[in-house]
């Protein structure tokens, strides 16, 4: 199919993480990375490389140590909510895209509202609005509408939607909403072509440059991620850490959050070209935590119970939980199936019990309204 | 290469010229110390009474730059006329922005430098404000505009040393122009631990002013910042060792 959208055959040079991958690492590398007090993109690439697959425990331990100076014994918990599984896009890895025989919803508000009630009921203070690519049933006016319903409800309101245009954002802002989480899916650009079908995704650009103009639309949190599995994971980390740090350079006010989704195998249909088993996904966890002391890394329930039970604390200090991928779900309204399968399917009492067991307190406000 | 606006710099250390005990002692520990950028008072060009000028002997030295600064401004007003009034004399782009109201202490006033910076860089200036080692102040004095920030490592004339050295570092990690530190260093040890951190340059006048042998301390800090420069460019060796723990953490990945 033709695209009118522009393919990008190379990364801005602020971004490239190229230099740093040419470097083969030792086991005297790995150890350096792990004492500086500077952390750099030199830093991480031992970190990531496979001589710091010896490492584990004392990086794990760093992190540990790391998250627990600035974070506290926390974990922070939030929750998705599909609002819509209409899709121009044809992501090649996902369960919403517009070739897929699966039959589409969009919640009105009345549904909206009641979904949102629903998690309210749970606890929640946090709840994260999903949508796929711009369509008309899941446009600009319609996350607005959907927005301000949240934002009367819950002190933090998150969108991950497609890329906007900055009045967009402040459109969106304006309504109530804090954070935008925006996963590039893949820094490595040929992939990012093969991955992205057809679709307004096919702009790699605009999605890169989204959280720019989020932040500059005023909204005060960014998440970042890509998603592993698609490329080489060393590619893509370091581009995904050169860009946190460009943002926290650029929008020094700004929040930033990292994500670690991954695709899994043996759940779901499509086959990952560069699969990430749990070791290499602790690894790189850990290796984010010692680059990023201060930037809480989020873990969804993409990951089973017992690599989640095991990583909180550990370098995480933000997860989802009671999540479901489907749209809507938490109250009356729901379809059948969702964009991932959740592998911890647990519910929030027993998750927070865990929680505690581990002597981590789980917050569920750490934003005020008040603020917006 | 140290860059400040548009103009590259070999040394890495700039010169204060007050508190030397004369001109001529002043000359020899400038050219001694390598540096091409000194800092000037607009309170000590006197054109009337050669004598008493540090603006024209410094200007016949060849390969070094001034950059007036604004010391014995109360507020931001009074810097901006200096500024002013000091390109005119000195036909420099540089000023360096220091308001430090209270006559003991000389700490600098953050709000009023903020307020003199951004009106000199939008003026066209290449500023260079002294500030309190203070991060959020340090990226506000970014978005103004200015060249580079100074953050003093400890009180003017304290040779106090490296006391803010943690906010200096919290500094360095989020900035996108030059980290110099300003003022409190006493032995050329600080100025290569300030670079070794990641400084752009140090700028030191009383350490060497008041030294025995100043022309000496100007070439022992010169060799300080080059040392400090050269070992953080090689990579330093990290300070702790790996910690193992007593209980395995990552048991569970199997
Ligand atoms: S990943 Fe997002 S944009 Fe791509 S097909 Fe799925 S919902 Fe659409």
């Amino acid at each position: 199919m033709d695209t009118p959208y522009p393919t990008t055959a190379t990364l801005p040079d602020w971004l490239d993480p190229t230099p740093w991958l040419e470097q083969s690492h030792t086991a005297a590398d790995v150890r350096h990375a792990l004492g500086t007090e500077s952390p750099n993109e030199e830093t991480l690439a031992a970190l990531l490389s496979p001589a710091a697959a010896e490492f584990l425990e004392p990086m794990a331990a760093r992190a540990q140590a790391l998250t627990r100076r600035h974070f506290g014994r926390t974990v922070q918990l939030y929750v998705p909510l599909y609002l819509s599984s209409w899709c121009s896009g044809g992501c090649a890895y996902c369960g919403f895209a517009s070739d897929r025989q699966t039959e589409r919803h969009a919640l009105d508000y009345t549904s909206v509202a009641k979904e949102l009630d629903a998690i309210k009921a749970m606890g929640f203070e946090e709840v994260l609005l999903l949508t796929g690519e711009r369509c008309p049933k899941a446009d600009v006016d319609y996350l607005r509408d959907c927005v301000r319903i949240a934002a009367q409800k819950f002190h933090n309101v998150a969108i991950e939607v497609f890329p906007m245009a900055e009045e967009e954002y402040r459109i969106l802002a304006e309504a109530g909403a804090t954070s935008v989480t925006m996963y590039q899916e893949t820094y490595h650009p040929e992939t990012y072509d093969l991955m992205h079908r057809w679709g307004p995704k096919k702009d790699m650009l605009n999605r890169l440059e989204a959280p720019a103009r989020a932040l500059s639309g005023g909204l005060r949190f960014a998440g970042l991620g890509a998603l592993l599995g698609l490329s080489d994971p060393q590619y893509d980390m370091l581009a995904l850490y050169r860009h946190a740090r460009h943002l926290q350079k650029t929008y020094w006010q700004a929040g930033l959050t990292i994500s670690f989704p991954r695709i899994r195998n043996e759940v779901g249909g499509f086959d990952a070209p560069y699969p990430v088993d749990e070791k290499m996904l602790a690894q790189i966890i850990f290796a984010f935590r010692i680059c990023l002391p201060d930037v809480p890394l989020v873990l969804s329930t993409r990951e089973g119970a017992a690599f989640r039970d095991g990583m909180a604390g550990l370098g995480i200090s933000k997860m989802s939980i009671a999540s479901k991928t489907t749209v809507g779900g938490y109250g009356d309204a729901g379809s059948e199936e969702g964009q991932f399968d959740v592998s911890d399917a647990r519910g929030l009492h027993e998750f927070c019990d865990m929680l505690r067991s581990k002597d981590l307190e789980p917050v569920f406000k750490n934003w005020d309204s008040t603020y917006r | 290469m140290l860059k400040l606006g548009n103009i590259e710099f070999n040394s890495h250390l700039i010169l204060g010229t007050g508190k030397f005990s004369d001109t001529e002692t002043m000359i020899r520990a400038i050219e001694a110390s390598g540096t091409e950028l000194v800092t000037v008072a607009l309170r000590r060009f006197n054109q009337d009474k050669p004598d008493d000028d540090l603006c024209a002997p410094l200007a016949q030295l060849k390969n070094v730059k001034l950059m007036p600064n604004t010391s014995g401004a109360m507020n931001a007003k009074e810097a901006v006329r200096a500024a002013q009034l000091g390109r005119e004399l000195s036909g420099s782009p540089f000023v360096k922005v220091e308001i430090h109201p209270n006559p003991h202490h000389l700490m600098p006033d953050p709000i009023e430098t903020y307020a003199a910076a951004k009106e000199l860089a939008a003026d066209g200036f290449i500023v260079l404000p002294y500030i309190p080692a203070d991060p959020v102040l340090a990226k506000r004095l970014e978005d103004a505009g200015c060249a580079a920030v100074m953050p003093l490592g400890a009180a003017i004339g304290s040779g106090g040393g490296l006391s803010t050295a943690d906010m200096i570092k919290l500094i360095i990690r989020d900035s996108n122009i030059p980290v110099i530190v300003d003022a409190g260093l006493r032995a050329p040890s600080e100025a290569a631990r300030a670079m070794e951190m990641g400084c752009d340059a140090c700028l030191v006048n009383s350490a060497i002013a008041a030294a025995k042998d100043p022309a000496g301390m100007a070439k022992a800090f010169a060799m300080g910042v080059e040392t400090g420069r050269t070992a953080r460019n090689a990579g330093l060796m990290p300070k702790s060792d790996i910690a193992i723990a007593t209980s395995p953490l990552t048991s569970f990945l199997g």
